[in-house]
């Protein structure tokens, strides 16, 4: 695609974005019993994410005992030096929580988007250091076998979409992305680490199906198909700038976790100093989807005011700056 | 491929009456069973020896390989692009081979299609199978990156030029083999860096393809020792390798 192209679409995503919020803005506020989202400090990655992420779920009353839980964190490119991919051990600080909350089954799974080698890039990020016996709970999403799923109700223009066994199977799917910047949707955060649930042994590398069926709206259509979702975003360390692999490290030090992710990701725009209301994917496509609106978010933990941290935009982005805070 | 070479006759039967069972009517085969399109795998059955798949089945994958093409260099997609002032009417993209049906060309299914018509070529001078040939070899060629090496296809997706990757400049200098291009010059001391640098088992495998087909393997290349293999692809690869070395390239002989 050449940067011509990629303008203009940006400007029609743009334009799309403004009408949704307009439709939006007729909308009724959120019911009270709206889950919450918990941000909470995080100042580095070191033992006490362990203790941090445990309370986080307790908090959140997730209920996996029993169940069979995919942990999907975000995976992209050889860079042991860069804030590219999600730290292993807040991976791991996850899995152990889940697994001692009574999980019958926890997985970790991925499937890049660039890459075909995961188990190398798994390494080179420091996973097999971070989770013991990391083989034996990965699973390659790239690779894992498929099932034709037919949404009820799709927006993108994807004509067969397959998705790994292990993703379907999954009772609750904990996605842990990277606070990232992203050069074609604006932020990339819990709803758009799923296209690593997409699979690349199916589509290819990169999964070019993805563009052709519009990103924005396969990010929709890709969080409808798992309705049982919970997410714990990355933000110690982010991304800003070129995002979301040529960006340049951004501390943040902070946890954003719930169990409504569009409501993570609105709440992660803020922090980031990105207005969630000019993110093409995150604006309502149905009656059932809850207002973003920051009064309309139920919180816990740190207030939004004391917790923004405006990351670099690169020139096409900056209109999604988020003006006023409160 | 790999089995032909470790000689396990039984798993070959095998293998070949699964594959035969499993062609599509369009002469394609699907990546796994559960999926009901066929797509680039295509490619790599057409590069076994048809007297063991069978001619009718082989001439249906070569067919359907030689039809096969991205979206973005169909009339239609090159018609709405123009109308919309993304483009000129008259492209002179050369056209590669994508995924999976309806989406752009990419230089990994491009590597394999290419290779597959390249070693039908010597069975069959069908004119149409060289033209699309050229067209797959034309379509690397223009999609180095600057500076030497192939990421996946796109060179200036943003408006700065990618990077390459390892296992992609190893792919496209395989299916490069026999052909000279000041690109091929360019690229190749950089995949001898990536070679000498390389930790990864399915870029070792790509990289010592690419530099064997271009005849500028490094005699004294050795893996690191952290490399690891770890699929079956890479353990595959690896399989075809050693018979090369042994005088048995499955991949470039007819």
């Amino acid at each position: 695609m050449n940067a011509q192209s990629s303008l203009t679409r940006r400007a029609w995503l743009s334009g799309s974005a403004g009408l949704a919020v307009l439709s939006g803005c007729a909308r009724k506020s959120q019911p009270a019993s709206a889950p919450p989202v918990s941000v909470v400090r995080a100042p580095a990655y070191d033992q006490r994410l362990y203790d941090t992420v445990r309370r986080v779920l307790q908090d959140h009353r997730l209920n996996v005992r029993g169940r069979r839980v995919l942990l999907k964190p975000n995976l992209v490119e050889f860079e042991p030096a860069s804030t590219i991919n999600t730290s292993p051990l807040l991976v791991h600080a996850v899995y152990e929580a889940v697994r001692q909350m009574g999980a019958a089954e926890v997985h970790i799974g991925e499937g890049p988007g660039h890459r075909r080698n995961t188990l190398d890039l798994a390494e080179a990020a420091g996973y097999f250091q971070a989770v013991p016996k990391f083989e034996d709970v990965f699973v390659d999403l790239n690779l894992d076998a498929v099932t034709r799923v037919r949404p009820s109700r799709q927006v993108s223009h994807i004509q067969k979409l397959y998705l790994p066994n292990t993703a379907l199977a999954a009772d609750v799917l904990i996605s842990i992305p990277k606070m990232k910047t992203h050069h074609w949707v604006g932020a990339t955060l819990s709803m758009k680490n799923l296209f690593g649930l997409v699979p690349g042994g199916v589509y290819g590398w990169p999964k070019n199906m993805l563009h052709w069926a519009g990103i924005n709206e396969s990010i929709i259509d890709l969080h409808a198909a798992f309705p049982r979702q919970f997410a714990v975003v990355d933000g110690i360390i982010g991304m800003e700038g070129n995002g979301p692999i040529q960006g340049t490290p951004k501390p943040a030090g902070v946890l954003v976790a719930g169990r409504d992710v569009r409501a993570v990701d609105a709440t992660c725009c803020r922090i980031m100093g990105i207005d969630p209301l000019k993110i093409a994917y995150l604006q309502p496509t149905s009656a059932n989807d809850a207002s973003l609106l920051a009064s309309d978010i139920p919180q816990i933990g740190e207030t939004l005011i004391s917790t923004m941290t405006p990351f670099e935009l690169i020139p096409e982005f900056q209109g999604i700056r988020l003006v006023n805070p409160a | 491929m790999a089995l032909l070479d470790a000689g396990d006759s039984e798993a070959v039967r095998r293998g070949f009456r699964w594959l035969r069972t499993a062609q599509r009517p369009d002469g394609g085969w699907p990546p796994q069973a559960g999926v009901d399109e066929s797509t680039w795998v295509t490619a790599l059955v057409a590069l076994l020896p048809p007297e063991q798949l069978s001619d009718a089945v082989h001439e249906k994958a070569v067919n359907w390989v030689a039809g096969s093409s991205a979206e973005e260099s169909g009339t239609i997609f090159r018609l709405r692009q123009w109308l919309l002032g993304q483009s000129s009417l008259s492209s002179n993209q050369a056209p590669g081979w994508p995924w999976i049906p309806n989406t752009a060309a990419w230089v990994a299914p491009t590597s394999i299609a290419v290779l597959a018509l390249q070693k039908e070529s010597r069975r069959d001078s069908r004119s149409d199978l060289q033209k699309r040939l050229d067209e797959g070899r034309n379509f690397l060629l223009q999609r180095m990156c600057k500076g030497g090496g192939w990421n996946h296809g796109s060179t200036t997706p943003l408006g700065y030029p990618t990077t390459p990757y390892p296992e992609t400049t190893g792919m496209a200098l395989t299916a490069l083999h026999g052909v000279h291009a000041r690109q091929i010059d360019v690229s190749l001391p950089l995949a001898q860096r990536y070679l000498s640098e390389c930790r990864s088992a399915d870029a070792w495998n790509w990289l010592r393809l690419g530099l064997l087909a271009q005849g500028r393997l490094p005699v004294d290349a050795a893996p690191a020792a952290e490399l690891q293999f770890r699929s079956v692809p890479e353990v595959s690869l690896d399989l075809i390798l050693q018979a090369a070395f042994q005088g048995r390239n499955r991949i470039f002989a007819a």
